[in-house]
C-alpha cells in the first residue's frame, strides 16, 4: 500500500514538473556573435534571450516596452528612455544604462558586425543615470525608435569586460530576457530554457524552445507531421494540402513583411543602363507566376512597399504593367537591337520557391531580348558577394520591412550600402527630408516621393511579398506574424 | 573462373554495352527525340502528372511537366548530354593524368616516386565530395570547372594501378632489353609500359564515369553542379524533391535515369574486368 502511494505521489511530482516543450523547425543559422547576423529571427531570438528595450508586436502593430519602460523625445534630435529597475542578469547582477550604451558600441564596432545600419544615426549615447539612457541622432530621424528599441539586443557590459566578445559568446550567454541560452550549436540548433527569474517570463510560455535547423521543406513538414516538431517555419505553398490532409497540425498564415524584389546595381553593366533596368520590370509577369508557382499565397508588390506597411500609397506612379511588348521596345531604345546577355543570381531555398521564380522570370526576360542565364552559388557566397556590391542582378529578399525608411536607406541611399552600389543626390535628399519630418502625415507625403523616384529609376524590380506559412502542431496555438522570428511568449498550450 | 562463366560474362557485357550505347544514342539525338524544348516553360501546365495517370495530365506530355511546365521527358532525353559529356570527360582527363603520373612515379621510383606518392595521399585524404565543393565554392559554377572539381580526384586510382603495374613491368625482359639497347625512358614508357597497363586503365575507366555521373548528380542535388540552365539529371532531382509527396514524377524519373545509366556502366566496368582477368 505504501509503495502504491509512493508511486502515486512520484507520478504526481513529474506531472506538476513535467516540462512543456515546443520544437520548431527553422532555416536560420544560429551564430553566437548575435551582432554577426540580421535576420529577423535573429533578432528577435537575441531579444528573447539576451534582452532589449522593447520590441514590436507585428500582430498590435505597437512598439513594447521591455527593458526601457517608457521614452520620449525632448527635442527633435535627442531621445530619453527610462529603464525598470527590478532586471537583472543571469548572473544577478542588475541590468544597467551602462550595459545600453555597451551593446550599441559593440553593435558599431563589433568585428563580424551586420548591424551598423541600425546604429548609424547615433550621434552620441550616454547613461544618464544607472536607468536612464541619453541618444542623440545626427538629424532628426523619426522612424529612430524602432531601431532603439527592437534592433538593439542588449547584453553585459561586466561579462563582455571580463571575458572578451568571443569567450563571452560562446560561454557565457547571460541575458535577462525570458529564455536563456542552454546549448547553441552554430548552423545547426539552439536550445532555450525559460529563465524563471526574469521579469519577462511568463508562466503559459512553453519552459524549453528548441529551434532545430531543418534546410529543407520537406524535412520540415515531415518532422511536424510526425510530432518531431510543433511548428515549421517556411512552408512551401505546395505543402499546404499535406499538412491540411493531417489531423495533427494546422496551417497558420501570417501577413508577411518580407519584400521579394530584384536587385539591378547600377554599377555593373548593363545595369547603368535605365531603359534596360525599366524593360525588366515590364518584362515580368508577376501575376502568372504568384498565380501558378506561389498557389497564390504572395501579394504583388508595385512599388518597394505594399498594403500595411507604413507609408504605402495605392495611387504611387509610376507603376509597371506585365507589357512585353514594351518591355521589348525598352530593350532596343536601351540600345540593345540584338538583345542583351545578363546573369541572374538566385538563391537557392533560402526564400520559399525562389529558384523556381527565378527560372520562370529568366525565360521572361529571354522572351524579350535578356538573355538571362541564372546562376545559383552557395548561399555564404551569394550573400558576400552581393553585399560587396560584386554581382549586378540578384534575387533578395528584405525582411522586417514595417516603416519603409530602414530598407530604403539600406539599400538605395549614397554612401550607406554596397549592396546596390545605387546613388542618386535626388533620391538621398529625399530620404534625409523624410527622416526629419516627425508629422506622420507629412512624412507619408515624403516617402511617398522618394518611392515613386525609386519606381521610376528602378534599380531594382519589386517583385511579391510571400504571406507567411507555418505549419502548426494541433497542441499548441501560435500565428507569425511579420517575421519568421518565433517568441516563446507567443506560444500557448491547448488543453 | 570456369568455361562455364563465360556466357556469363558475355551476357554482362552485351547488357552493359547496350545501356550504355542507348544513352550515348539518346544523347547525340536528344535534339529529334526530345518532343519539346526542354526549356519551354508554361506556368499554366505546371506539374502536370504523367499521361497514364489521370485527368490533369496533358497529352504530348507522357512524363508530365514539371513546376514550371516543362517536359519531363525532353528534358531527360537532354539531360542525358550533361551526363555523357562529364562522364567521358572525366574518364579521359583522369586517365591521362593517373596514367601519366602513374607510370613515371612507378618507373622511375626514388625520390620522384616519392613525392608523387606523398601527393596523392595528400589529396586523397579528403573527402572526394568535398574537395569538388571546395573547388566549385571557390572557382564558381559551370561545366568546365565541374570537371575539374570531378577530375582532382578521379585521377588517383588510375595512379596507383599504373605505378604498381609500372614498378613490375620495369624489371621485366622486354623493358631491360629495350634499355640495353639504348631506349631512351620516354621511348621505353611510351612504347612499353603505358600499352601494357591500358587494360587495367580500361576497367577503371568504366568505374571512373559512373561515380562522375553520381558524383555530378550529388552536386547539382546541391545546387553546385552545372548551371541550372542545363537540364541535368542530378539538377532534376533536386527541383524535384520539394515535390516529392505532391508530384513524385519530377524526381523519379531522372533518379531512374540516373540508375539505369550507373547500372549500366557498373555491368560493362565487370564484364571487362572479367574477361580481362588473366586468373580466369
Amino acid at each position: 500500500m505504501r509503495q502504491v502511494a509512493f508511486l502515486v505521489a512520484l507520478l504526481l511530482a513529474t506531472a506538476a514538473h513535467a516540462q512543456t516543450r515546443v520544437v520548431v523547425g527553422s532555416t536560420g543559422y544560429f551564430t553566437p556573435n548575435v551582432y554577426a547576423q540580421s535576420d529577423a529571427e535573429g533578432y528577435v531570438n537575441g531579444c528573447q534571450t539576451y534582452g532589449c528595450m522593447g520590441y514590436y508586436d507585428y500582430h498590435t502593430g505597437e512598439l513594447v516596452p521591455m527593458l526601457a519602460t517608457s521614452w520620449e523625445s525632448t527635442d527633435p534630435v535627442t531621445w530619453v528612455f527610462h529603464l525598470r529597475h527590478d532586471v537583472t542578469w543571469q548572473d544577478g547582477t542588475p541590468v544597467t544604462a551602462d550595459d545600453v550604451v555597451h551593446s550599441h558600441w559593440r553593435q558599431m564596432n563589433d568585428k563580424l558586425t551586420r548591424q551598423v545600419s541600425n546604429g548609424k544615426d547615433v550621434k552620441t549615447i550616454e547613461a544618464v543615470d544607472p536607468h536612464t539612457v541619453r541618444i542623440t541622432t545626427n538629424e532628426p530621424i523619426a522612424p529612430f525608435l524602432f531601431a532603439a528599441l527592437d534592433r538593439l539586443t542588449i547584453q553585459s557590459k561586466h561579462v563582455y569586460d571580463q571575458y572578451g566578445a568571443d569567450l563571452a559568446d560562446r560561454e557565457h550567454p547571460v541575458g535577462f530576457g525570458p529564455y536563456r541560452i542552454a546549448q547553441l550549436v552554430t548552423g545547426q540548433r539552439m536550445v532555450l530554457e525559460k529563465n524563471q527569474a526574469s521579469p519577462f517570463a511568463i508562466p503559459t510560455s512553453p519552459d524549453q524552445l528548441i529551434f532545430q535547423v531543418m534546410k529543407e521543406p520537406e524535412q520540415r513538414v515531415t518532422a511536424l507531421l510526425n510530432g518531431e516538431i510543433q511548428i515549421a517555419l517556411y512552408v512551401p505553398p505546395h505543402m499546404i494540402e499535406r499538412i491540411k490532409a493531417s489531423s495533427t497540425a494546422h496551417v497558420a498564415l501570417g501577413t508577411g513583411i518580407e519584400n521579394n524584389f530584384l536587385i539591378m546595381n547600377p554599377s555593373i553593366k548593363p545595369w547603368d543602363n535605365k531603359k534596360l533596368r525599366q524593360a525588366v520590370n515590364h518584362a515580368i509577369d508577376k501575376d502568372a507566376i504568384i498565380d501558378s508557382i506561389l498557389d497564390g499565397l504572395a501579394d504583388r508588390l508595385d512599388g518597394p512597399i505594399g498594403p500595411g506597411q507604413y507609408g504605402y500609397d495605392p495611387n504611387l506612379t509610376p507603376k509597371y504593367s506585365y507589357d512585353p511588348a514594351r518591355a521589348k521596345a525598352l530593350v532596343k531604345e536601351a540600345g540593345f537591337p540584338d538583345g542583351v546577355a545578363v546573369e541572374l543570381y538566385s538563391t537557392v531555398n533560402r526564400y520559399t520557391d525562389d529558384k523556381q521564380t527565378s527560372e520562370a522570370i529568366a525565360a521572361m526576360l529571354r522572351a524579350v531580348g535578356i538573355k538571362a542565364t541564372l546562376k545559383t552559388p552557395e548561399w555564404a557566397k551569394y550573400s558576400a558577394d552581393a553585399e560587396a556590391g560584386r554581382i549586378g542582378f540578384y534575387y533578395l529578399g528584405r525582411g522586417s520591412v514595417i516603416d519603409p525608411s530602414p530598407f530604403l536607406s539600406q539599400y538605395f541611399e549614397t554612401g550607406v550600402t554596397t549592396r546596390t552600389m545605387y546613388s542618386n543626390p535626388e533620391l538621398d535628399k529625399l530620404l534625409v527630408q523624410e527622416r526629419a519630418t516627425m508629422q506622420p502625415e507629412q512624412r507619408k507625403i515624403v516617402l511617398g516621393r522618394a518611392m515613386s523616384l525609386l519606381n521610376d529609376d528602378a534599380p531594382a524590380a519589386f517583385l511579391w511579398r510571400m504571406r507567411l506559412i507555418a505549419g502548426i502542431a494541433n497542441s499548441i496555438d501560435f500565428t507569425p506574424a511579420g517575421t519568421v522570428g518565433v517568441r516563446g511568449n507567443d506560444i500557448t498550450f491547448k488543453h | 573462373m570456369t568455361e562455364r562463366a563465360f556466357p556469363k560474362i558475355r551476357l554482362k557485357l552485351a547488357l552493359g554495352l547496350a545501356i550504355v550505347l542507348a544513352v550515348l544514342a539518346v544523347s547525340l539525338a536528344a535534339g529529334w527525340l526530345a518532343p519539346f524544348d526542354p526549356d519551354e516553360q508554361s506556368l499554366r501546365l505546371a506539374l502536370r502528372p504523367p499521361i497514364w495517370s489521370g485527368a490533369r495530365a496533358v497529352a504530348g506530355h507522357v512524363l508530365g511537366t514539371d513546376q514550371l511546365g516543362r517536359d519531363i521527358l525532353s528534358r531527360i532525353l537532354y539531360g542525358a548530354r550533361v551526363s555523357v559529356v562529364i562522364a567521358a570527360a572525366v574518364m579521359l582527363a583522369s586517365g591521362l593524368i593517373g596514367v601519366l603520373l602513374g607510370t613515371i612515379s612507378g618507373f622511375f621510383g626514388g625520390w620522384v616516386d616519392y613525392t608523387l606518392q606523398k601527393l596523392v595521399e595528400v589529396v586523397w585524404a579528403f573527402p572526394p565530395l568535398l574537395l569538388a565543393i571546395a573547388i566549385l565554392a571557390f572557382l564558381g559554377q559551370g561545366l568546365p570547372i565541374l570537371i575539374l572539381a570531378l577530375v582532382s580526384q578521379r585521377w588517383i586510382p588510375y595512379c596507383r594501378v599504373a605505378r604498381a603495374q609500372a614498378l613490375s613491368l620495369r624489371s621485366r625482359d622486354f623493358v631491360v632489353a629495350a634499355q640495353a639497347i639504348g631506349a631512351t625512358p620516354w621511348r621505353v614508357i611510351s612504347r612499353h609500359v603505358i600499352p601494357n597497363l591500358l587494360q587495367g586503365a580500361l576497367v577503371i575507366g568504366t568505374f571512373t564515369m559512373a561515380t562522375a555521373i553520381l558524383s555530378e548528380a550529388s552536386l547539382s542535388f546541391l545546387g553546385l553542379g552545372v548551371p541550372p540552365e542545363i537540364p541535368s539529371w542530378g539538377g532534376m532531382l533536386a527541383d524535384g524533391r520539394a515535390y516529392i509527396s505532391t508530384a513524385w514524377w519530377l524526381a523519379l524519373f531522372p533518379g531512374l535515369a540516373i540508375f539505369a545509366t550507373v547500372f549500366g556502366i557498373n555491368l560493362l566496368g565487370d564484364g571487362l574486368r572479367d574477361l580481362l582477368d588473366p586468373r580466369r
